[in-house]
């Protein structure tokens, strides 16, 4: 399920790029469960108090829950995944998606992909649109 | 039998104020900067091992015990999380700090590197009691970050020493003695 998930959050993501469509930065797993928190506090204590953040489980509890949780938590929950999922694709499509400006730009760079990702987002003037778009998208900015 | 909620006190290790670091008070990149640190000669990591290390030398400390005194030279920080009432469930309160560790496992300073998760009570309460609940406080951590964190299961190890390894020894009842701690035990290979 999650792996399907990731799939598709790729294939828009290559879609999105490819289409040049602009949209808001995605966000950190801490701001994303802080939010999450801040509009569902109440809706997670009340229905979903014995239920843990593994597997899902909160999310999932929420989503059961839809017809009694807040119009405004079922919004924000649905905002939150998709840029975490978001997030998660552009983390793991960098590599590819970099490629060639990691061979032309950062060739020279010590082994690791934090030296790499580090000189690709220290080239911002000549690191292609979606690679950066990617790095962005990433949160390794 | 005392199971109240379990923290977290956060802080930088080395630099441990007993009860008055909050979890507000750490950033990503101290996350990140402090477990990043190159560990040399990083030892393998045996969970089981440690784990049984502790269970068999209850209430004797367990820092000097060979298996953990080999892990006193990682990096590691103590960060703080909240767990509900007599419950391995993690409070909302707490959602934010367990984000920022995923965070920084998935930053790439840090990306394919092992860590270890380790639960720590305080002495109040039965010691068997602790061991088992700081066990299962940490397998939970393990468990969400694998999970809807998506860290690859095979960089977390968990393991839950109850009491036996307190911040602060002259009062082990402290609220700091209530911990998670995280240690980087070295590259994937």
């Amino acid at each position: 399920m999650e792996k399907r998930s990731r799939i598709f959050s790729c294939v828009l993501l290559t879609m999105s790029l490819a289409a040049g469509v602009v949209r808001a930065e995605t966000i950190s797993f801490a701001d994303a469960v802080s939010t999450l928190v801040q509009a569902c506090g109440t809706d997670i204590k009340k229905h979903c108090r014995d239920v843990n953040l593994a597997d899902h489980g909160v999310q999932q509890c929420l989503q059961h829950h839809q017809a009694e949780v807040s119009p405004s938590c079922t919004t924000t929950l649905n905002e939150v995944t998709n840029s975490i999922q978001l997030r998660l694709a552009a983390q793991a499509s960098v590599t590819k998606i970099c490629s060639e400006d990691a061979a032309r730009v950062c060739h020279d760079v010590a082994p690791g992909e934090a030296n790499l990702v580090n000189c690709l987002a220290r080239a911002t003037e000549v690191v292609g649109k979606k690679c950066s778009q990617a790095i962005t998208d990433a949160g390794w900015r | 039998m005392r199971i109240s909620k379990l923290g977290f006190m956060l802080t930088l290790v080395g630099t441990i104020i007993a009860g008055s670091a909050r979890a507000e008070a750490f950033t990503n990149q101290e996350l990140i900067s402090t477990l990043g640190q190159v560990a040399e000669g990083a030892p393998s990591i045996d969970a089981a091992l440690l784990a049984e290390e502790v269970a068999a030398n209850l209430g004797k400390g367990g820092a000097a015990l060979p298996a953990w005194s080999r892990l006193a030279a990682m990096p590691q920080i103590n960060v703080d999380v909240e767990f509900e009432l007599n419950s391995v469930v993690i409070a909302a309160e707490s959602y934010r700090n367990v984000g920022m560790i995923a965070d920084a496992l998935h930053d790439p300073r840090l990306l394919g590197h092992k860590i270890l998760i380790v639960g720590h009570t305080d002495s109040t309460g039965d010691a068997k009691d602790n061991l088992k609940l700081s066990q299962a406080r940490a397998d939970a951590i393990r468990d969400a970050l694998s999970t809807t964190f998506a860290v690859a299961p095979d960089r977390l190890f968990a393991v839950g020493v109850g009491e036996e390894m307190p911040l602060n020894v002259t009062d082990p009842k402290a609220p700091a003695n209530r911990r998670v701690q995280l240690i980087n035990v070295g590259l994937l290979k």
